[in-house]
């Protein structure tokens, strides 16, 4: 899948935009603060209708401005022009795909498919487990959408149930149960699903960006949990505990995507490159797990990911991300002796929001 | 407060009614003959005056019981249970249903702080226990809010010796597939059912 025109309006401090793009992707150089991520953000923008960086849509908008359009033009996809648009009186977001208003904001994610890398992405390894949820709920999502609907589902049958709980009041709570049971089998299965499969290529990935063997990914729930029917005794075994403390204390909320290394979590005990290689491999798996579910190579954007490595690294990690003839590619660097050797891609500079080719 | 303001702010109160659609209503009835204003001012102090909820199936009326209730011809039997009144019309109008309804008055909604005191619960369980009932479906919305709630009820009648169904959920009559959105077409397939 190919983006094949970028359009961007009122976006962040980006001048506005119309531009084709390179088939293989371009490279933004810039000096910081010049706008660089900012066009990352919007070329991601229209694959789950916000920002790349979680911030709230009245940031993305250009300060004090009326709002912001973006508008992909997409090749190679099952539709051709995904656009977003959001004014800020009202705080209203409007969703197009061909130019047709979806039922639902879920009918439209995915149209267009793109993997992101930020530097903030080595929290992968070293944050805590509500970043890792994070990245298996947009794979998983961007790969399916009846993950992403579960996921709605569940998250609205959590909140009422919480709620419930925190009014102290169990037999409301309970009849919660059956939606967020439902949903949340739902969730727990695709993801031990997905982790399964993904667990040999983690180790695999992780060997070939030579940071040595012994690493382990593996899925943390509760048991049983993939089968809705497991839910009601595990529920009601918890319901003196999510009482005291007016929350849920079961379910796919609570998980983790563990990462290991000789049997120990990572997190604590690997080093700064192999916690950075664990994050890198995860990325790398992202963009094989959609490209086998959804049938095309999404596109790769990657925000000033090469600094952080030795030249020897570079050049590996650049062997593994940037291979694939299919894939576009967008990636940022301050500076063209930055880039990593051996790319073949051509230059954008990003200068005060404004792109010269 | 000045009198338009006055009444731009209470129009604006109305749900889908902005501040600029109040302004508009607003000037629209300055330019109108004063009678028109009248009998819209007239309109709405009858309604809020004459017209409270059923004292038996919660729907809205100006008689006590409402006339779906009062009418003999009704089926005593069937009562289908709603979540607010304007549904007791749309099911009425639109299709052969001749027995009785029970308005809830909402549905259960913790994060909106209505819990099962705030429906009428109690006196659902009352008529159901008054004998005449055979049969309750339960009509409250396809979301998942109404789905819960009707879980609960059912709970609530089990063991009260009363049928207890609840509306099909399928695909939607001269519609094409292609346009039927997912969720839907999935519990469709589902609840599909043998050609006879």
């Amino acid at each position: 899948m190919r983006l094949r025109r970028l359009v961007a309006r009122g976006f962040r401090n980006l001048a506005d935009l119309d531009r084709e793009l390179p088939p293989g992707g371009v490279a933004l150089l810039g000096a910081n603060a010049q706008g660089k991520t900012n066009l990352l953000e919007a070329v991601y923008y229209p694959v789950l209708f916000r920002s790349l960086r979680g911030a709230p849509d009245q940031e993305v908008a250009r300060f004090e401005g009326p709002g912001f359009t973006v508008e992909a033009e997409v090749e190679a996809g099952p539709t051709a022009t995904v656009a977003a648009s959001y004014a800020a009186a009202g705080r209203r977001k409007r969703i197009s795909v061909d130019g047709e208003e979806p039922a639902r904001l879920a009918d439209a994610v995915g149209a267009w498919l793109a993997v992101s890398f930020l530097p903030d992405d080595v929290a992968l390894a070293t944050g805590n487990a509500a970043v890792r949820r994070a990245y298996l709920d947009r794979l998983l999502a961007l790969a399916d959408r009846r993950y992403l609907r579960a996921l709605s589902h569940y998250r609205a049958a959590l909140a009422q149930r919480n709620s419930a709980l925190r009014q102290g009041r169990s037999e409301v709570a309970s009849a919660f149960d059956a939606p967020l049971a439902q949903a949340g089998a739902e969730i727990v299965a695709a993801r031990e699903r997905w982790t399964g499969e993904a667990a040999e290529r983690f180790t695999a990935e992780f060997e070939c960006l030579g940071e040595g063997a012994g690493t382990r990914l593996h899925y943390r729930c509760g048991e049983g949990l993939g089968q809705a029917e497991s839910w009601r005794p595990a529920l009601a075994e918890a319901m003196a505990r999510d009482l005291a403390r007016g929350m849920t204390s079961v379910g796919p909320h609570r998980d983790d995507l563990v990462l290991e290394l000789g049997g120990k979590p990572l997190r604590e005990f690997g080093s700064n490159g192999q916690q950075r290689a664990a994050a890198v491999a995860l990325k790398l798996i992202e963009l094989a797990s959609l490209r086998a579910a959804r049938g095309t190579e999404p596109a790769l954007l990657l925000d000033d990911v090469f600094a952080a490595f030795d030249r020897d690294r570079q050049a590996r990690l650049a062997r593994r991300l940037l291979a694939g003839p299919e894939r576009q590619v967008f990636l940022t660097a301050p500076r063209a002796d930055e880039l990593p050797p051996g790319l073949d891609l051509p230059v954008w500079r990003v200068e005060n929001g404004r792109v010269i080719a | 407060m000045s009198a338009i303001e006055a009444l731009i702010t209470e129009l604006a109160r109305l749900p889908g009614i902005g501040r600029k659609t109040a302004q508009r209503l607003t000037f629209h009835l300055l330019q109108q003959p004063p009678e028109q204003a009248g009998r819209l001012a007239s309109a709405l102090v009858a309604v809020s005056e004459r017209v409270r909820p059923c004292e038996q199936c919660g729907n809205l009326t100006e008689e006590q019981p409402c006339a779906i209730c009062r009418d003999p011809r009704r089926d005593p039997a069937l009562l289908c249970v709603v979540e607010d009144a304007s549904a007791v019309a749309v099911v009425d109008r639109s299709t052969d249903f001749r027995g009785r309804y029970h308005v809830l008055g909402g549905r259960l909604s913790p994060l909106d702080g209505i819990g099962p005191e705030s429906l009428r619960l109690d006196p659902l369980v009352a008529r159901v226990r008054g004998g005449e009932v055979r049969e309750v479906i339960l009509a409250t919305n396809p979301s998942m809010e109404g789905e819960v709630t009707a879980t609960y009820i059912q709970q609530l009648l089990a063991g009260l010796n009363v049928r207890v169904t609840r509306l099909a959920r399928g695909l939607p009559m001269g519609g094409d597939l292609e346009y039927v959105d997912g969720v839907t077409l999935a519990h469709a397939l589902v609840a599909r059912q043998e050609v006879s």
